[in-house]
């Protein structure tokens, strides 16, 4: 029995560390989980220059964070990708009741058209896509996401010139138990695996990268 | 006894596997991102077939507020380099050449700071791209060091806010936050 509880103790030990070792790899400045509207703040008047949109712009790099990692490490080599997107937000709604529709375009955002800047070639399900500016969006079936790379650059994100599309990827799409408030786009690599996330209310697909 | 550990290992991996789930995915920033385009609001006009002339300029920044604060002299240093912004550095970003301060800039992508003074800026240009805000800042990489004109407004501007203008002989970027608006001319 006690030498059972000591193993325990140990394993839990293990987990532990391990979980923080891994965290220390990718992350240099621990951003808190926190997914709440509330971190927008309203602007009390109306900007006489530009409004601050309801739904915010991000960027995420590949690697991860790489700004950060550029300021501890002089040395870094360049980044490898860069989505630019803006960040719609639930508000009580549900993402396939009242916001998205299976099989019909959705722009992956919000404003403007949401970007891929490529750094470097990069290869998707076996199709090689070149370095550049890319604009994605996604025709969201029930149980896959399709992923459109397309060339009208500089764009508005609502009706997308298929016409201009460079490639299509079908990525599944699954289930989760996370309550994501406002749709989210980051690079992750996970078992050497470099995934682009898309994840928004209980639903996430990933694309993966190869680099 | 045994029973308790199987549940403790089992609430302690469901507890990793949920930070595994979530903990890496990012929150919504305090001071939101946003970017402008010269020619203004350039990917409404090209969805509707309206462009009129061709893509100049665009800056992406990100935009903290003024939170009660007193801007500039206080919580922006004078004399000091600033990021003009928060977060990712600023970027701006020319699709042709154009010239500022005198100065032919390539196109290309460029990282904004700003140095403020009371009756004066001075916009950097920095070819250090993709990086966080002025902590790194090297004056060596800089590609121009220009002039920017500036004009006291009577009612404070809550988030910083970027914009282009147009003038005769091309675009202002103008930079606003609290009672100051600035302008930095652009030719092309």
């Amino acid at each position: 029995m006690r030498i059972s509880f000591s193993l325990l103790i140990v394993f839990i030990f293990f987990i532990a560390c391990n979980h923080k070792e891994e965290k220390k790899d990718t992350r240099i400045i621990k951003i808190p989980a926190i997914d709440s509207s509330s971190m927008v703040r309203p602007e009390r008047t109306v900007n006489p220059y530009v409004p601050v949109d309801v739904s915010p712009m991000d960027m995420s790099y590949y690697p991860t964070d790489y700004p950060k990692l550029k300021m501890t490490n002089s040395a870094i080599k360049p980044p490898y990708a860069r989505v630019v997107y803006s960040r719609p937000h639930l508000q009580g709604r549900n993402l396939f009741k009242d916001v998205l529709k299976y099989d019909e375009p959705w722009r992956l955002g919000a404003n403007e058209a949401t970007e891929l800047d490529l750094y470097s070639d990069a290869t998707i399900q076996g199709k090689k896509i070149k370095a550049g500016r890319y604009i994605l969006y996604c025709i969201p079936e029930k149980d896959n996401w399709v992923v459109s790379f397309n060339s009208n650059i500089d764009s508005w994100g609502l009706h997308p010139d298929e016409s201009k599309d460079i490639a299509r990827f079908v990525v599944p799409s699954k289930q989760t138990n996370n309550s994501v408030e406002f749709f989210t786009m980051a690079f992750e690599k996970t078992n050497g695996v470099i995934e682009l996330v898309m994840a928004w209310d209980n639903v996430e697909a990933r694309l993966p990268f190869i680099f | 006894m045994k029973k308790i550990f199987a549940i403790l290992i089992t609430f302690q991996l469901f507890f990793f596997s949920l930070l595994a789930q979530t903990g890496n995915l990012p929150p919504v920033d305090k001071s939101p991102m946003d970017m402008s385009y010269y020619p203004v609001n350039y990917p409404v006009l090209k969805i509707q077939d309206k462009i009129a002339e061709p893509l100049a300029a665009r800056v992406v920044y990100s935009r903290p507020q003024k939170a009660g604060r007193t801007v500039f002299g206080e919580l922006v240093k004078y004399g000091e380099v600033w990021r003009a912004g928060a977060n990712e550095a600023t970027e701006i970003e020319f699709f042709k050449p154009v010239r500022i301060g005198g100065k032919k800039i390539n196109k290309g992508r460029y990282t904004l700071y700003a140095i403020v003074n009371e009756n004066s800026w001075t916009i950097i240009l920095n070819k250090d791209t993709d990086t966080w805000g002025s902590f790194k800042y090297d004056a060596k990489k800089d590609i121009v060091r220009a002039a920017a004109s500036i004009q006291k407004n009577d009612t404070a501007v809550e988030s910083l806010a970027m914009a282009f203008e147009k003038t005769g002989n091309g675009c202002n970027l103008i930079i606003a936050w609290d009672n100051v608006k600035a302008s930095l001319p652009i030719i092309f």
